[in-house]
């Protein structure tokens, strides 16, 4: 299997502690992959509000690069997931929209054919690597650590990906009991965290991180989980605001499932780029070493079988 | 065929020539995309009256209500829909009406523009860049802003060198003809 790994703008940008700890995780687990040659923006949520066709053209030059590489394109963004595969199918489906995007690709010289393969980052974690695989590279089980399982709204994802279910997905809590965590009843676990309106309409987005931060207090969680740089930016950024709209404080470390995977194999915490999480993750650190020695201790107490 | 059961439009509205623009032809007002909105409280006009103020025709009146701007493109509404009227599509068409027309104010026409002036130059989404076009027309919008633009400038989290995209005459022509093409100026 080749991939070629398109980390996109967030990541490789204000999110870069989610791609630290992606490429550190996927070295513990062996996943090789090269950069894609020279990619570029996928629009965000942002193009669809100037330009219908660039919305689809922007996505899919990276999907030709793809083909041109012969490689399974290979994201750890959610929001760049969604418009790749968004692109995908209404090409696939539409040959007007085709062919205005060929034509606006021409002019950088690629055309794309329809053959791209899209996988995201956890898709090649649970299906290619397997959970036993990750569950034997687990040096420092999460035992005793409560964690809110947010999947966001990846609706998308998980309807046209067809890797998980589209209401009630899983593979998160399949992955957090592999590293030995305790998933707590989450159930706004794919409600939207109300994307780039955190910036462009602070009120209504603060409103909805505070809906998400409060779920998670109220279940007993210790620390939020999520695969997404949008969600993890704005659940971590915007926790006074959305304090002040809810009439309480929070403070809930929320950190990209990546790094709390990293934790698991035993890696340092800079390596996953924790130090630059906004919400300090130290209390979870004294959690996890707390757990590993009260099982320890059981482990002593229940004695050699 | 799902379209028979329906009364085929005679002057189809075009709200824009996305070619699944007009799928709203189809909704039968069940709202479970506004259920499935969360922020459908903070709208002047739901999902589901979206829908239905284009399928009457009112396109202006969705338009200028802002309803499209507070779409997070989450997505739920387009795979919830019984109908299969792509439900975000036709949202963010609402989006780019409002926005074209200028009913939205001008930091919010900006932060858009911004992000994809940005996108044009480079290639690829700059922080700095960004902040600097969507920032410096009003500093108002800094001085609520300062506390955590610092804290993720302390954090390492905003680079201040350019992103680095070989190609990035490419990009520029894929915006020329896209302009070109959907008739924009």
């Amino acid at each position: 299997m080749r991939y070629a790994y398109y980390p996109g703008c967030s990541l490789s940008g204000s999110s870069r502690e989610c791609e630290e700890a992606i490429q550190a995780v996927m070295g513990v687990l062996g996943v090789k992959w090269t950069e894609l040659e020279d990619w570029n923006c996928c629009g965000a949520a942002s193009a669809t509000g100037v330009s219908y066709l660039l919305s689809l053209a922007l996505p899919a030059r990276n999907l030709a690069l793809a083909e041109q590489a012969d490689s399974d394109l290979v994201t750890g963004c959610t929001r760049c997931y969604l418009n790749l595969i968004r692109a995908m199918h209404y090409i696939q489906h539409n040959a007007n929209i085709r062919d205005n995007v060929n034509a606006v690709l021409a002019e950088a010289g690629v055309q794309y054919a329809g053959t791209a393969r899209l996988r995201h980052v956890l898709d090649v974690i649970i299906n290619d690597v397997g959970l036993d695989v990750v569950a034997e590279r687990v040096t420092q089980p999460l035992n005793g650590l409560r964690v809110a399982a947010y999947y966001g709204c990846c609706q998308g994802m998980w309807t046209y990906a067809q890797f998980d279910s589209v209401e009630d997905p899983t593979c998160f809590d399949r992955l957090l009991a592999a590293l030995g965590a305790e998933v707590v009843y989450y159930p706004l676990k794919t409600s939207c965290c109300g994307g780039s309106l955190s910036m462009s309409k602070r009120s209504v987005g603060a409103n909805l991180i505070g809906d998400l931060l409060a779920a998670a207090v109220a279940a007993g969680a210790d620390c939020i989980i999520t695969a997404c740089p949008l969600c993890m930016f704005n659940l971590n950024s915007f926790q006074n605001e959305a304090g002040k709209i809810k009439g309480t404080r929070f403070h809930i470390p929320v950190l990209f499932l990546a790094q709390l995977m990293g934790l698991a194999f035993g890696l340092p915490p800079k390596k996953l780029g924790l130090h630059r999480n906004v919400v300090p993750p130290d209390p979870l650190y004294r959690k996890i070493a707390a757990g590993a020695a009260a099982s320890s201790v059981e482990a002593v107490a229940s004695g050699p079988k | 065929m799902v379209g028979q059961v329906l009364t085929p439009r005679k002057e189809p509205v075009k709200i824009l020539k996305d070619p699944l623009g007009n799928s709203f032809e189809f909704c039968y007002q069940c709202g479970l995309c506004t259920a499935s909105c969360r922020t459908a409280y903070a709208m002047k006009y739901t999902p589901r009256q979206i829908m239905n103020l284009l399928q009457l025709g009112r396109v202006d009146e969705a338009a200028a209500s802002g309803s499209g701007l507070l779409c997070t493109a989450c997505y739920s509404c387009t795979f919830r829909c019984p109908r299969g009227v792509a439900v975000t599509d036709v949202m963010s068409a609402v989006q780019r009406l409002n926005l074209a027309r200028k009913h939205a104010d001008g930091d919010v026409r900006r932060f858009y523009r911004s992000f994809m002036r940005t996108v044009e130059r480079h290639g690829r989404f700059h922080e700095v860049e960004f902040l600097a076009r969507y920032f410096i027309p009003n500093p108002l919008l800094l001085t609520a802003e300062v506390g955590l633009g610092l804290k993720l400038l302390s954090k390492g989290k905003i680079s201040l060198s350019p992103p680095t995209m070989k190609n990035r005459k490419a990009m520029a022509a894929m915006f020329r003809k896209a302009a070109e093409i959907e008739g924009r100026p």
